[in-house]
């Protein structure tokens, strides 16, 4: 049979870039960029350490166990919710809207590369600001070595990646960047009320707390809570092994929603403002 | 700007040795019950360009976005150097250099910045200084984005597009609110790329843009081509025209060969295919019945002549009649 004459192969090409150094240029640039705002650079700094200073003003931390841990995962819940989720909802509909993620689209970037680079200072800003609470709570002396170091690690990264599928998939019902302050407030106010941030869970009736136990928010929340102050979603102090056995449950749970995050991204996300 | 070249169009015309750069068949897209696009194909060679002409809502961006690879098409296919653009990312991108018709960039980023971080996500970058300088932009490298006039940016905008060293290029609208030098660089441009190989796919509303640059120009209404060929094609779709008007106390016409008389004496509209004919029987007769032939205007048929005839919904090519009666 006749081979019919085809273009010439594209493969010809030298190799390009890498996915990684692909997404490290665009990466660059964003950070470039948010450097750039002071505003920004200057609140992202202010916040954690208004949040550790809060401990001696509020009198916190006079009693025998130290409050470093606790304030630690408050740390990562709050940042998660208010400074990731936001944060990265409010910038992907802004570059939407502005046109720039179309433009990014049309060269060799992946459509995953665009939105890890474009993400990429949000989350930097993100394990600074953890990281600053928990240099701040040490030189406190409010410091504790925590029960495990994966469990919190898991939490920070698997919930900073939740919380960027969840922003690209809550782009699909935000028209504009201003509307993401409300288009947010459900992840902001259920989720995060019922993460047992600011209540332990264990108060709440039964089937309720159950149901709390598996929004997107609170395996992150517990996740950290066993790693840094050993202590279960009701309150029980665990070793190193009870931390593990606990953290089956918030682990399955925080997979599941990557999962279905992860899906509602693919789905719902556009490139593009409506026409 | 850097050197303008004012060399007549090179008009190779198609190369239908090689296999195409763009190939398009029956293509379709759809918004909801809208069919934007309704089943269009056409070919565009390495070292050829493809003008897509029509009014706003024919169908031309929504066409381009599935060669671009940004949205799938509802049926048919599209193959840029074989592959397909929107499932085959990394054999096609590599290739194709994409100016959208309206694209925004961070304002914040100098010109040289956003250059050099794009030429850092692509296979073969062209050296950003050079970039820079093919766009006349050399002398603005250091100021910010959002400082840049409209004309500046889009031609950061086609830095951009041609920085990958592409041999597939779609733009769309590229020259539309730039200033007739700027629009001279793109066009010169872009005969360099297609000098090189590169087919390029465009799309425009300035009918002399595509006149001065195409090898091959489709008309597209409604989502379908209905009229396509090289501009000379599509001009002799039209018929010349003659206008003129006869004192009151002139003979009446003869009836001169090929002529059709579209308004009659005083002030005479005569279509022609044939206009060297028409002419030289018309104005015998004028010297021999001492007819002054006041405001005498003779004009070839013109590209604008058959985009209006297509685009006020007039019958497509094939029916030649109809455009003939319609133009009256």
């Amino acid at each position: 049979m006749p081979v019919p004459p085809t273009a010439t192969p594209p493969t010809t090409s030298p190799a390009g870039p890498s996915r990684i150094r692909r997404t490290l240029a665009l990466a660059g640039a964003e950070t470039r960029l948010y450097l750039r705002n002071r505003t920004a650079v200057v609140n992202s700094a202010l916040l954690p350490l208004l949040l550790v200073a809060a401990v001696p003003l509020l009198g916190f931390g006079d009693g025998a166990v130290p409050v470093g841990p606790r304030l630690l995962v408050s740390a990562i819940g709050v940042m998660l919710v208010f400074l990731t989720y936001t944060n990265l909802l409010t910038t992907f509909v802004a570059r939407r809207e502005d046109l720039v993620l179309q433009r990014m689209r049309t060269g060799e970037l992946t459509g995953a590369e665009v939105i890890l680079g474009t993400a990429t200072p949000t989350l930097l800003i993100t394990v600074g600001q953890v990281l600053l609470v928990g240099a701040g709570v040490a030189v406190l002396g409010e410091w504790a070595m925590p029960v495990d170091v994966v469990l919190p690690l898991v939490a920070l990264i698997g919930g900073g990646a939740l919380m960027l599928l969840l922003a690209a998939a809550s782009t699909a019902f935000t028209r504009t960047p201003e509307s993401a302050q409300i288009t947010a407030l459900p992840l902001l106010l259920i989720s995060t009320s019922l993460s047992g941030l600011f209540f332990p869970l264990s108060v709440l009736p039964d089937p309720l707390a159950t149901a709390a136990r598996f929004l997107p928010l609170t395996p992150a929340v517990e996740l950290s809570q066993l790693g840094l102050a050993g202590l279960t979603w009701s309150g029980d102090a665990v070793g190193w092994a009870g931390a593990w056995t606990a953290a089956a449950l918030p682990l399955a749970v925080l997979a599941g929603w990557l999962l279905v995050a992860g899906v509602l991204a693919r789905r719902g996300f556009r490139w593009a403002p409506r026409r | 700007m850097t050197t303008v070249d004012d060399s007549p169009r090179p008009r190779p015309g198609p190369r239908e040795a090689g296999p195409p750069a763009v190939e398009v068949t029956d293509l379709r897209r759809r918004y909801g019950d809208f069919e934007a696009v309704r089943g269009i194909s056409f070919e565009v060679h390495p070292g050829e360009v493809f003008a897509l002409l029509g009014v706003n809502g024919a169908g031309k961006t929504s066409a381009l976005e599935v060669l671009e690879g940004l949205s799938p098409p509802d049926g048919g296919t599209v193959r840029i150097l074989g592959a397909d653009p929107g499932r085959e990312h990394a054999a096609v991108r590599p290739h194709l250099g994409v100016l959208l018709q309206t694209s925004g960039l961070p304002g914040d980023l100098t010109v040289e910045e956003t250059v050099a971080t794009w030429a850092r996500t692509l296979t073969r970058p062209r050296p950003v200084a050079e970039a820079l300088a093919q766009v006349g932009m050399a002398g603005r490298a250091d100021v910010r984005v959002r400082s840049l006039s409209g004309g500046e940016r889009r031609r950061l905008d086609l830095a951009l597009a041609l920085l990958g060293r592409p041999r597939v290029l779609v733009l769309d609208e590229p020259t539309t609110g730039l200033d007739p030098e700027s629009r001279r660089t793109v066009w010169s441009l872009v005969r360099e790329m297609v000098r090189g190989g590169t087919a390029v796919v465009l799309t425009t509303h300035h009918l002399e843009e595509a006149e001065e640059l195409a090898d091959r120009i489709a008309i597209l209404r409604a989502g379908r081509i209905e009229l396509e060929g090289t501009p000379e094609e599509i001009n002799a779709t039209q018929p010349a025209g003659i206008r003129f008007s006869l004192p009151p106390a002139a003979p009446p016409l003869p009836p001169l060969p090929g002529v059709r008389v579209v308004a009659p004496a005083p002030r005479v509209e005569l279509h022609t295919r044939d206009l060297q004919a028409a002419l030289t029987a018309l104005l015998g007769w004028a010297a021999a019945e001492g007819v002054q032939l006041a405001g005498l205007q003779a004009r070839s048929a013109s590209l604008e002549q058959a985009f209006l005839a297509v685009a006020d919904g007039a019958a497509p090519a094939t029916d030649r009649s109809v455009l003939e009666s319609r133009s009256a």
